[in-house]
């Protein structure tokens, strides 16, 4: 086939971007959506249900509202950090879904067969939790370059809940990482194939994804872990100075993040695209994988409409004093079952 | 881009902005190390360095909040002779080293694009490098231990003395330590005791004040 050719190769590669980019953008405004149709169904609402269908145009309408508005920077801001945060916010959630498989290798007529995945490497996983802690900039810098004393301590108090939980959540990872004996997501998924399901990681570690999904709740700084942007506390916490398009910026990254969380979740503990027929028709799999994603995102809302916050103590003391050594506890019997058994 | 990284963070007068440009520099040596085949010590370079304690150090200045620092006394005025033969002496051996990788020939054990995989790197720390690793950890440890006790010794007053706020105030300002030869430390429960002790007399200068 010609997909040796260098350019051809490129153009796929580019064009796989731009999908996946289109792709991911759509399923942010869906979630918007979604979350505030559930909420609403939660609180004994309506929500916004008059923009087209159902509703389904909304969030472009506040996408255009938005857009509309004054860019405005504070006087007394340090006007390159106010400029280079939300761009840190928004680049690093991005930077983390081109190791995501959204399916297995399939098969076109009259193109060849490709995988559907951007970029495969030996440490995906690494490069993940990289990306991640990166994008706590994001969020400090704003904070600290509005000038601003919510901002401030919106900023501050995300740094340090970042920090904190970011241990647990590298943690839960290794019994995966244990398991499997590798850090490529790609070969992660494949050996959660077959057996109907029985194979996937959730079943062998059952501590390991509770405590992922906590940490990773806590991580993109959802409710009961938004302390960050506490708005009964904090006005709007560290984006409190940002309008237009810079909030747009973090508005995005807020629900990007959400987004590949949850794909990280479906690919190491569900068996990513991983489900019934698609051994016969592989295309299945992407859509396998994008209801699992659905799944993690539905469980987001619902934790929003059910839960309330956290006081900061508690937050700080629950991830220090339970979440680490409970994820410590998994590594060692991960390690010892392992040693047993194999 | 990793050198014009690094010359922003020596040469800007803010420190945030220096740690800025610090994490800059960690992210394109990360650059450099995925261009050398070596991704594993890339991430675990973003996730370590980047990630974890440059978010710790941009955390104690935005804390800290020192935005306008004055322009420092050239106190340390003899390190610059120094700073520039050290600078002399590494310009020397990145000149050897470049000139030594021409003449010799290629000589890399196996595989090169083995080398930097996670597997390889885990082998080789487990394996053959086994002592050189657990030393490296024995050092963090010490410089732990090191920085605990060096934050538990703070000023002349000793970890017992009772001091309220106000008194402490009031020794560093009148006592002046560097003039007085007994440096005992103050125990007090009041800022009157306190000035009693310092032969200050407390109630004149709040009167002065008010």
């Amino acid at each position: 086939m010609a997909w040796d050719n260098q350019y051809i190769h490129a153009l796929v590669l580019i064009i796989a971007i731009t999908v996946a980019f289109l792709t991911i953008m759509l399923l942010v405004a869906a979630t918007v959506l979604a979350e505030r149709r559930v909420l609403a169904l939660i609180q004994g609402r309506l929500g916004p249900n008059r923009v087209g269908f159902g509703g389904v145009l909304q969030p472009f309408a506040d996408f255009i509202k938005t857009m509309m508005k004054e860019d405005l920077v504070p006087d007394q801001s340090t006007r390159f950090v106010f400029l280079l945060a939300p761009m840190i916010a928004v680049i690093t959630a991005i930077m983390a879904i081109i190791v995501y498989p959204f399916g297995p290798t399939i098969t076109l007529p009259f193109l060849g067969t490709f995988p559907l995945r951007i970029a495969q490497f030996d440490v995906a996983l690494l490069y993940v939790l990289g990306v991640t802690s990166v994008g706590v900039y994001g969020i400090a810098l704003a904070g600290w370059s509005s000038n601003n004393k919510y901002s401030l301590m919106g900023g501050l108090r995300s740094s340090a809940q970042m920090i904190s939980y970011e241990l647990a959540l590298g943690l839960s990872l290794i019994g995966v990482i244990l398991l499997c004996g590798t850090l490529d997501i790609y070969r992660i998924v494949e050996q959660q194939s077959g057996w109907y399901g029985l194979h996937w990681n959730i079943i062998y570690q059952p501590l390991g994804f509770i405590l992922y999904l906590i940490a990773a709740i806590a991580e993109t700084n959802r409710v009961p872990f938004d302390l960050p942007e506490a708005e009964t506390e904090l006005v709007a916490g560290f984006h409190t100075e940002y309008s237009s398009i810079k909030f747009l910026l973090f508005f995005n990254a807020e629900y990007i993040n959400m987004i590949t969380v949850s794909m990280l979740a479906t690919t190491l503990f569900l068996g990513g695209w991983n489900g019934p027929g698609v051994a016969q028709f592989p295309l299945l799999g992407v859509f396998y994988f994008f209801a699992k994603i659905v799944f993690f995102l539905f469980l987001y809302i619902w934790l929003r409409g059910t839960l309330p916050r956290f006081r900061f103590d508690q937050l700080m003391d629950f991830g220090w004093k339970f979440l680490l050594p409970a994820a410590i506890l998994n590594i060692v019997l991960t390690a010892t079952f392992l040693y047993l058994f194999t | 881009m990793a050198i014009g990284c690094a010359i922003a963070m020596v040469s800007q007068s803010n420190p945030l902005y220096s740690a800025i440009s610090l994490i800059g520099v960690f992210i394109s040596l990360a650059s450099i190390y995925v261009t050398l085949a070596a991704p594993f010590i890339a991430a675990v370079q973003v996730i370590v360095y980047a990630g974890a304690i440059m978010v710790l150090v941009i955390f104690v200045i935005m804390l800290l909040n020192v935005e306008h620092s004055e322009p420092r006394r050239k106190r340390l005025k003899f390190l610059v002779p120094m700073a520039i033969g050290m600078a002399a002496i590494l310009l020397a051996e990145t000149v050897f080293i470049l000139h030594s990788v021409q003449t010799t020939e290629n000589r890399l054990p196996g595989n090169i694009s083995d080398v930097g995989l996670t597997h390889s790197i885990g082998e080789g720390l487990f394996t053959r490098y086994l002592l050189p690793f657990e030393l490296t950890s024995v050092l963090l440890l010490m410089a732990i231990v090191g920085a605990m006790s060096l934050a538990r010794r703070t000023s002349t007053l000793s970890a017992t003395a009772r001091v309220v706020p106000g008194a402490q105030v009031l020794a560093m300002d009148i006592a002046n330590p560097s003039g007085v030869q007994d440096l005992r430390p103050v125990e007090t429960e009041t800022t009157e005791e306190a000035a009693h002790l310092l032969g200050v007399d407390f109630q004149s200068d709040r009167s002065k004040q008010a």
